[in-house]
């Protein structure tokens, strides 16, 4: 830091409002949450699926060469839905999801273009969400930790290239 | 950190005035089924930064719930300008900055842009009310400075990191010198540590 510098405590409202009688206790509240995103559920999975289809959409117009909008376009879409499949209980597509994210990042960082580690997350996106077994136990685990093998080579050739 | 969800202990958000920014209609949508369950009556949607910007200079906020809005992160820019608007109380407003995606580029933007938490994605409801509860109770005081304004970033207070002077005047150094001054009298330490009566 340089030049001025000042601190200043403002006034902390928050924390009044909070502490005022009334509202809710902690185990009501936290279940309260739980039920309203339930109520998601179906509008949670059509948007799963629109961008599950849009994401393959997307994956097959891409040529052999790096396309960086289009890789954009992806990563921006991929990204924008985590968070919702663990709002309906679908953690494992949450993981996957990620995966997939750290892997479009890894590719637009390196300006290079690989459809099969692409291909292949998707192609387990749609499997867990299509069949529950696919995202429970050691089936769901095995899924995830080949996701990741696969995401994380890229950022491992990306440390050695540095 | 930790809050039993199980726990009976009350909080109260009926009255606050929550602002959420963010441009998926789900994420959205999961944010506020979450700030319902938890009480909360009065939530300012808004799904672009103008909108966010708009409804600042309008209400008064008490919490702020902002989306990194993808990798633009237009999301940490809101709150920069938040920050600097000059716009009270709004502009000490508590952040919760939320994101799904956090690749190595945006850790900066997310540290320096003037939040008082970070949160990836996937939210649960009880981590979402750890941090609301986390926030109000610690009350950190603001800095101000040509290159950040914000909630103060050195929160935990670890010391200056290893192998580095510190900047600032009450940082201590790492090795502890020669004492400067005599020891005290055991006397005079047992009278301070003595219950005394107060006198209102």
């Amino acid at each position: 830091m340089t030049g001025v510098v000042t601190f200043h405590v403002p006034e902390n409202k928050l924390a009044k409002l909070i502490k005022t009688p009334g509202g809710k206790p902690v185990v009501e509240a936290v279940a309260d949450a739980q039920q309203g995103l339930m109520g998601l559920q179906d509008d949670c999975l059509a948007d799963l699926g629109q961008m599950l289809v849009e994401a393959e959409g997307a994956a097959a117009r891409a040529g052999a060469a790096f396309d960086a909008e289009l890789v954009e376009q992806l990563y921006g879409r991929v990204s924008a839905a985590i968070g919702v499949p663990t709002a309906c209980g679908m953690e494992p597509v949450d993981t996957a999801l990620i995966s997939l994210s750290d892997l479009l990042d890894n590719l637009q960082e390196r300006s290079v273009w690989d459809p099969e580690p692409v291909a292949v997350h998707l192609r387990a996106i749609r499997l867990m969400l299509n069949v529950e077994a696919a995202r429970q136990g050691a089936g769901a685990q095995g899924l995830l930790d080949g996701l990741r093998q696969v995401s994380q080579r890229f950022a491992a050739n990306d440390a050695q290239a540095d | 950190m930790g809050i039993n969800p199980e726990s009976r202990a009350r909080f109260n958000l009926q009255r606050a005035s929550i602002l959420i920014l963010d441009q998926n209609p789900m994420g959205m949508s999961i944010l506020v089924q979450i700030l319902t369950g938890f009480g909360a009556k009065t939530i300012h949607r808004c799904e672009t930064v103008a909108e966010a910007e708009a409804t600042v200079q309008k209400n008064e906020i008490d919490l702020m719930v902002v989306d990194s809005l993808g990798p633009g992160g237009a999301g940490y820019k809101f709150v920069h300008w938040l920050r600097r608007s000059k716009i009270q109380p709004n502009c000490f407003a508590p952040v919760l900055i939320i994101a799904g995606h956090t690749p190595q580029r945006a850790v900066a933007m997310a540290r320096d842009c003037g939040a008082h938490f970070i949160l990836a994605k996937p939210l649960t409801p009880i981590a979402v009310l750890e941090r609301v509860l986390w926030i109000s109770k610690e009350g950190r005081r603001f800095v101000e400075c040509s290159t950040y304004v914000g909630p103060d970033r050195r929160f935990k207070n670890e010391g200056v990191p290893a192998g580095m002077e510190g900047r600032r005047r009450d940082d201590l150094p790492a090795e502890v010198g020669e004492a400067t001054m005599p020891n005290m009298e055991q006397d005079v330490i047992d009278s301070m540590l003595k219950t005394r009566k107060v006198q209102l």
